[in-house]
């Protein structure tokens, strides 16, 4: 009974791990003992008259007034929204278990790098051939459905909620005070870097807790880690294109140029806002943080296009972004696919996604007409930023794919990135490792991998 | 000497067993108080551990780039793939040095306060038993949240350490996540150990007084002796909490780049149920218990004559 109490005392997740077993183990292995309908039989609205009730979780702040708006005006398609933690803590492993238990509900919240996990897990509606979702499609931008459709013609496994295209926040009055140039390319940041440096400060950070961040480098560079090669996983963490980047980043690492601090959090919003980091290559959505975690140095700010492999070039990773996926276990395919093409597509729901969550949308009209997103911001001085990532996101390469294993590829990225930094390993180790372990896990999935 | 008089057994007498026909008159209440508490116990503890010993002898088969799973029977192939993970080795022989590191000071600290508490030699005692034992009261997250803005350069109170030292760098960061446990363990195994002593009888310790014995000297030949079940308690306890330390690497994880995902088992465990690999995660869980009782029926075995005479 000691060892028991004593159990209970140390891991508080276990009770909840334990409670979720019971579940899957009350419901049966849910696996392999449902029918595949085709899409469009499948994706029937209700009958007249019949009042359809969703379920849709999400981490986005406020979304709650979208919801609420919707409700409003479809008496008939009334939608339950709750508020959930953001995906990978703690939300995923959630609906992991839901998966098993086939209690999932209608609607969820997918990031891009996670949705192959989901799809291998069969948990996701292909509503590509839902009516609201094919006269949707044209609306996104092309490589989000080119994302979420695997690049398999007429599929769709969820709708793009917003995106994360990626440019150079930077102190402008710091550059402009020393007469040190905006880098449009990443030799200039380099360059850049080296005289910063010599003034008692860093040019940014290389956040060795951010995996995500570093995909999104790698794929700026045109990296091709994932491919689906009729059937079998090619996986090539390594490929040439990474190892240019990896390479790049353990000059500046060696050459102490960096800070190495984690990202997103106290530490690296402190050096920014205390002027011992004069920029971050961040996300469309780091702009509403950036302006709340660093708010001593308002109107200092700029944003410029990410640094370009190649002068003149418009190329940029993305970092983030979401989907609205229908659950399969959902009993009401249509009206949910009607739901999330409304709420991440129709300009009044999008402009309310943005004011509150400050979601950069997927849509392309919604990118250029959103009245929240042609206005200048105070806290960047004024500036239009929101046009730096429009042209971003006409700059990020749409064949990249995702892997179905994303949750290990990161955490193994992660910690081979953690000895980089700590001068243990480098860059190029973390890949290999990573990469490795990736080919492992995905074999123990029993898929079939070549390297 | 005073020492031979003292059977340490006398502290823990069991209390005279109830006779046969009052157990039988209140059999009705014995299923009604315990049934509660046995159903309770199948369904959250023992269902779950049979369900990952089931989980962990199969594995899940598919076709395609994203087949649908078949789960299928793999024999003992979870735990080749276990045997075979240095990752997992590596975890657990880093929290062994781990226990090596924090337990002896832990343990040896929390001796030394209850034998404080009890001397006759200290004012003010409720207070210092509330003082020593109120870290635990803090969970154990949030310790470890406060400690670790401590340690952080740059956000430190105490910049002076945190700027020059590399606290949270690959060399020292184990000994900073001792420190936490430490501090908040120390005052609940001392606890336990000044109630062992609170149990010795009063006439003991006057007639080793009688006999001319010094604090010091009762301390040594009279109370631990006595309080060496104790000791061993808190020892068994801390091997099974150090094999599965979790919330302080979790939390030091986002602070500090030295602490993987793969830092303990229990970290592991849970990076791998969200890959997610139940079976592998199941087939860890259950080598990792495996381990855990191993260990701590060892030391029981290894301390029981000494300690239980």
């Amino acid at each position: 009974m000691a060892v028991l109490t004593t159990r209970r005392r140390r891991s508080a997740g276990a009770l909840a791990a334990a409670a979720a077993m019971i579940l899957v183990a009350a419901c049966g292995g849910g696996d392999g003992d449902d029918d595949t309908d085709s899409a469009s039989d499948a994706c029937k609205p209700a009958a007249d008259g019949e009042k359809v009730e969703l379920t849709f979780t999400s981490w986005v702040p406020g979304m709650q007034k979208t919801v609420d708006l919707w409700n409003k005006n479809n008496p008939d398609i009334q939608v339950k929204y709750k508020e959930v933690v953001g995906g990978n803590d703690g939300t995923y492993q959630a609906y992991s278990n839901q998966i098993k238990a086939g209690t999932t509900g209608d609607i969820g919240m997918v990031e891009f790098d996670n949705l192959a996990s989901f799809r291998l897990q069969d948990g996701l509606a292909d509503i590509g051939a839902c009516e609201p979702m094919e006269e949707a499609a044209d609306k996104f931008v092309p490589w989000t459905i080119s994302q979420v459709s695997f690049g398999e013609e007429g599929s769709a496994y969820g709708v793009p909620m917003d995106i994360g295209p990626m440019a150079l926040y930077y102190r402008k009055d710091l550059f402009e005070q020393n007469g040190i140039p905006v880098p449009t390319t990443w030799d200039e940041y380099y360059e850049a870097a080296k005289k910063i440096k010599a003034l008692g400060a860093t040019i940014g950070d290389f956040p060795p807790d951010q995996p995500a961040w570093f995909t999104s480098l790698a794929w700026q560079n045109g990296a091709t880690w994932f491919e689906d090669d009729g059937g079998t996983w090619k996986v090539s963490l390594n490929d040439e294109k990474t190892t240019e980047v990896a390479e790049y980043w353990q000059k500046m690492l060696d050459e102490k140029l960096l800070d190495t601090v984690p990202g997103l959090g106290d530490p690296q919003w402190n050096a920014l806002d205390n002027g011992k980091e004069w920029s971050i290559i961040g996300a469309a959505w780091t702009t509403k943080l950036l302006e709340n975690s660093a708010p001593k140095t308002k109107g200092k700010w700029a944003v410029a296009p990410m640094p370009q492999w190649e002068a003149g070039s418009n190329a940029a990773g993305n970092w983030g972004g979401s989907n609205a996926v229908v659950w399969k276990s959902s009993k009401h395919p249509y009206e949910a696919a009607k739901f999330a093409t409304w709420a991440f597509s129709d300009p009044e729901a999008l402009a309310l996604n943005n004011a509150n969550g400050g979601q950069y949308p997927a849509t392309t009209e919604g990118q250029a007409s959103l009245p929240a997103l042609t206005e200048g911001l105070p806290y960047y001085g004024g500036q239009k930023v929101w046009e730096v990532f429009a042209q971003a996101s006409e700059g990020v390469d749409p064949d990249f794919q995702w892997g179905p294993t994303m949750t290990q590829t990161y955490s193994d990225l992660g910690n081979g990135l953690g000895k980089a930094v700590n001068g243990q390993a480098t860059i190029a180790d973390a890949l290999a490792d990573a990469q490795q372990k990736t080919v492992d896990t995905m074999k123990a999935q029993s898929l079939d991998v070549t390297e | 000497m005073a020492t031979s008089v003292v059977p340490p057994q006398l502290a823990q007498a069991p209390p005279p067993e109830p006779t046969r026909r009052r157990r039988v008159r209140h059999k009705g209440a014995i299923v009604g108080f315990l049934g509660p508490f046995v159903a309770l116990f199948i369904l959250f503890y023992l269902t779950p551990i049979a369900y990952a010993v089931w989980q962990s002898f199969h594995k899940v088969e598919r076709e395609g780039t994203f087949g649908k799973a078949t789960e299928v029977f793999a024999g003992f192939s979870q735990y080749t793939r276990v045997l075979e993970n240095g990752d997992f080795w590596a975890s657990i022989g880093r929290v062994l040095v781990f226990f090596v590191a924090s337990i002896p000071l832990q343990l040896g600290l929390a001796l030394l306060f209850a034998l404080l508490l009890d001397s006759p030699l200290v004012k003010g005692k409720s207070f210092f038993r509330l003082a020593f034992f109120a870290p635990y009261a803090v969970p154990g997250v949030i310790a470890a949240i406060m400690w670790g803005f401590i340690y952080s350069p740059q956000i430190s109170p105490f910049p002076q350490v945190a700027d020059n030292v590399d606290l949270l760098g690959p060399g020292l960061v184990m000994f900073a996540m001792v420190n936490v446990v430490n501090w908040v363990y120390t005052g609940y195994n001392m606890l336990i150990i000044y109630s062992a002593l609170q149990a010795i009888p009063k006439d003991v310790i006057e007639a080793a007084t009688i006999d001319g014995a010094g604090q010091v000297r009762i301390a040594w030949s009279v109370k631990i002796p006595a309080v060496a079940p104790a000791l061993v308690l808190t020892g068994v306890f801390s091997i099974i909490g150090t094999l599965q330390l979790f919330n302080e690497p979790r939390v030091f994880q986002s602070i500090s780049s030295a602490v993987g995902s793969n830092y303990t088992p229990n970290l592991m465990v849970d990076a791998t149920s969200n890959i997610p690999d139940y079976y592998f995660a199941a087939a860890m869980s259950v080598v990792l218990a495996l381990i855990t009782c191993t260990l701590s029926f060892t030391f029981l075995k290894l301390t029981q004559k000494r300690a239980f005479g």
